[in-house]
């Protein structure tokens, strides 16, 4: 369910904060590839399609589409977007985090739909790297988010020790 | 009790600032009230029929006698001088500001207290057995574990948006006193491990949760417990908010298939970056060491207060459960005064709890699910000295676990998502059994009331559970009879057609009379009654005058 | 007829509608025709940082909440019904229950 009052544009955005253009085209089912692409290819239509492909092309991912599908296909994808249609639809970060952590994806994983700056925190923990975002800064959206909380207690797709953690780490450093 | 460090005043610091932040960009129209809705309840913050409610977390129900002072401080300066304890071991405010929210929030957590995910599609409080740390029956304290629980769930980057809430229980005593199968994870602590119930609730469609999973080591909760969310966040239903707790998908898919998949997640996680290990465990072991019990009791001294004074021998008898120890007692202080509203206390009331408890119970208290007040740890020489305080604030009834110590919610007075109305209701019936003796004659009974189908009153384990209903605007309630919230876990079955307010109290009584009649003894207690003769038994006397 | 009710914004305090302006007294709430009070609930409906959630209660012909809200408009106009607060909005507007 989508919001009618984000006026703001979507636009693509790095973690690092950089706005990029989105040389994507997405292909629906009926599509032809028709010019250079780069192609994002809808979920049915890459498991169908990407074993046969050459180039590393994107893959779209809708909540209800299981993951781990693509783990044959995994080197033939540079990119992975995993839609949100509404921003309460929490299945995206379960995606991305078996993305990340079960299946060890490295290419790039974009965050598009309903994305807001109050997700963003905790879509860089999945492990996104990239965000289409409806903000009026989107680059201050994600460098805000990144800061938004200086604690984590658990583990998840990024680098940031859980408290427990940090704890065992700092009664190790008096000892 | 836990006692926050650094990290965990920085984490509830980072939290306020944001949620102000968020407040600011409400009020100044930069983002909507639907974009504003789930953030503002992720801190606990409902709009409901007179203002806005603030939810406040009692941490699976422990609470210090400094906290239960600021709660006192709250009520009086940003509400209206009292205070709501609630099924799930929280505290909540009716007539808070969204101005003030902010402020508020930062002078809770100056003691260490917080508003989070007590609402929203999140992992709510987890909830546990008031007496732990205390009681006799105990095999292992869940605390720690709660505690644990908690961090972990704080904030998790994968479960804020779940389908629908997620409420957890834990309990480590061989009496369910946490009703934990009546809950979305239901953990009971042994010697051997966790025996892990999942998919459990009230509401609409209530369930008891199957046992998932036994002897699930300590050191691998958290793991299991992430994949037990992972599968539901992957696969709960989202088409239909009726239909998408966990119960619904542990139901369809089978207790055996869900186990299945969950340990199919629990192999492909990297469980060392999940677990914490044993070390921590024992870290979070050593914040709840037993209190430096005092010695010295003097049992005459008890017995001869007994005998002189009538009405705190019956407070004793009512109102104490057995202690570890056998010096002391953990003392259940009644928010059930006849004719007031269940589970409420005024800042006046909170503040003669949280000096009682420090006077006499170590300095800490417990929020039941059955909506009282607990001094877990007293010693019986201070019993007498405890009861004459708590008497003079009205704190002294002596109804635990008694017809007239009901759960209500707070139902449509409040709510604005209630049918009816249940605390006149619960009014109206805990005056028609005021009388002592006739209470103490009836014995256990546990009645428990909601006001809609939701089922924050519980009613679905109520021994008589009661149900508001809707017809068209005229408030009627089903009666339920034989639910159990304890080890024996059962739901109470509907009984006859819906009955308008003013028949309910003369139905409960006639049941309870009949009861009196078909009774083996004193000691058979109307919840096995109802079990040896069958409901039906029962369900013409709700309904038919004698 | 209907008659428009929201909560203010800033403090939640329950709001009614009289000809132009929001009060606190349910007492002084105005009866509008039904098309007008559509439009004026959508007006409403955008304007977030005044009210939120507006809504219309439809009245019966003496000019009663009709029976379906009877109970909770009783209780948002007077006050909850029991406990510490007993009626205590329509005591603070020196009034007597309305709704009755």
């Amino acid at each position: 369910m989508s919001q009618p009052n984000s006026s703001h544009t979507p636009t693509l955005v790095t973690r690092d904060g950089a706005v990029l253009p989105d040389g994507w085209q997405l292909l629906n089912d009926a599509d032809e590839a028709s010019g250079d692409g780069p192609y994002v290819l809808g979920f049915e239509r890459a498991l169908r399609e990407l074993d046969g492909l050459n180039d590393r092309c994107g893959v779209r991912i809708q909540p209800a589409d299981d993951v781990r599908l693509l783990e044959p296909f995994l080197d033939k994808i540079a990119l992975v977007e995993v839609a949100f249609p509404g921003f309460r639809d929490g299945r995206g970060y379960s995606t991305a985090r078996i993305l990340r952590e079960d299946l060890g994806f490295t290419g790039i994983v974009r965050a598009v739909g309903d994305v807001l700056r109050d997700q963003l925190h905790h879509m860089l923990r999945c492990g996104f790297d990239e965000f289409v975002v409806k903000d009026a800064d989107p680059a201050e959206a994600v460098a805000a988010a990144a800061k938004r909380f200086s604690v984590a207690y658990q583990g998840a797709a990024d680098d940031r020790l859980p408290a427990w953690q940090r704890r065992l780490n700092a009664e190790a450093a008096v000892s | 009790m836990y006692v926050y460090d650094d990290f965990d005043h920085a984490f509830v610091a980072d939290r306020n600032r944001e949620f102000a932040d968020q407040v600011q960009r409400r009020l100044n129209g930069e983002i909507t009230e639907d974009q504003f809705k789930p953030l503002r309840l992720m801190n606990g913050l409902y709009l409901q029929l007179h203002a806005y409610m603030l939810r406040v977390a009692v941490p699976y129900g422990v609470l210090s006698s400094r906290q239960m002072r600021r709660f006192a401080h709250i009520a009086r300066t940003y509400d209206r001088d009292f205070g709501h304890f609630t099924t799930r071991q929280n505290i909540q405010f009716n007539w808070i500001k969204l101005a003030d929210t902010p402020k508020i929030l930062e002078e809770l957590a100056e003691v260490e207290m917080h508003a989070l995910q007590t609402s929203g599609n999140c992992i709510r409080n987890t909830t546990t057995d008031q007496f732990a740390g205390a009681a006799k029956d105990e095999v292992a304290d869940p605390r720690p574990f709660a505690e644990i629980i908690r961090q972990w769930s704080s904030n998790h980057p994968e479960f804020t948006f779940l389908p629908r809430k997620f409420k957890i229980a834990i309990t480590g005593a061989f009496k369910d006193r946490a009703a934990i199968r009546v809950h979305d994870i239901g953990l009971h602590l042994k010697p051997t491990g966790f025996d892990v119930h999942v998919g459990g609730g009230m509401g609409r469609t209530p369930y008891l949760a199957p046992l998932i999973k036994t002897g699930l080591q300590p050191e691998n909760l958290l793991s299991y417990l992430e994949a037990c969310l992972r599968v539901y966040n992957r696969y709960g239903r989202r088409d239909n908010i009726y239909k998408a707790r966990i119960k619904i998908l542990v139901s369809a898919l089978g207790a055996e298939e869900y186990s299945r998949q969950v340990e199919e997640e629990w192999a492909r996680l990297d469980t060392t970056k999940v677990d914490a290990p044993l070390a921590v465990v024992d870290h979070f072991k050593s914040f709840f060491p037993d209190p430096a019990f005092k010695g010295g009791f003097d049992a005459e001294a008890l017995d001869r207060a007994k005998t002189a004074d009538a009405a705190f021998a019956r407070w004793v008898r009512n109102n104490t459960h057995a202690h570890k120890r056998d010096d002391h007692v953990s003392v259940t202080i009644s928010l059930k005064p006849v004719g007031l509203p269940p589970g409420d206390a005024s800042s006046a009331q909170m503040d003669v709890m949280a000096d009682a408890a420090e006077a006499y119970g170590y300095g800490e208290l417990r929020v039941s699910h059955e909506q009282n007040i607990i001094l877990p740890h007293v010693a019986k020489g201070d019993l007498y000295a405890l009861y004459r305080d708590l008497d003079g604030s009205n704190l002294s009834t002596a109804n635990v676990g008694k017809i007239t110590d009901m759960i209500a919610c707070p139902g449509l007075d409040y709510c604005s998502l209630a049918n009816a109305r249940s605390i006149p209701l619960a009014q109206d019936i805990s005056q028609r059994f005021e009388d002592a003796q006739l209470t103490d004659t009836i014995g256990d009974l546990q009645i428990k009331i909601s006001g809609c189908i939701n089922a924050c009153g519980h009613h679905h384990v109520g021994h008589i559970g009661i149900l508001g209903v809707d017809k068209q605007g005229i408030e009627f309630y089903q009666i339920l009879l034989g639910g159990r919230a304890d080890e024996n876990a059962a739901l109470g079955v509907i009984t006859g057609k819906g009955l308008p307010a003013e028949a309910v109290p003369a139905a409960i009584e006639r049941v309870v009379r009949l009861y009196l009649d078909l009774r083996t003894s004193e000691t058979e207690r109307f919840i096995d009654t109802v079990t040896r003769l069958g409901r039906e038994t029962f369900a013409e006397a709700l309904h038919e005058p004698a | 007829m209907k008659l428009l009710t929201a909560n203010r914004l800033s403090d939640g305090v329950v709001l009614w509608y009289a000809k132009d302006r929001w009060v606190e007294d349910a007492a002084l709430a105005a009866q509008i025709d039904d098309a007008e009070a559509e439009t004026l609930q959508k007006t409403w409906a955008a304007r977030e940082t005044e009210v939120v959630a507006p809504y219309l209660i439809p009245l019966t012909a003496d000019g009663q909440p009709v029976q379906r809200e009877h109970v909770r408009e009783f209780v948002r106009a007077n006050g909850p019904t029991a406990g510490q607060t007993a009626f205590d909005t329509s005591r603070s507007f020196h009034r007597a229950e309305i709704f009755e």
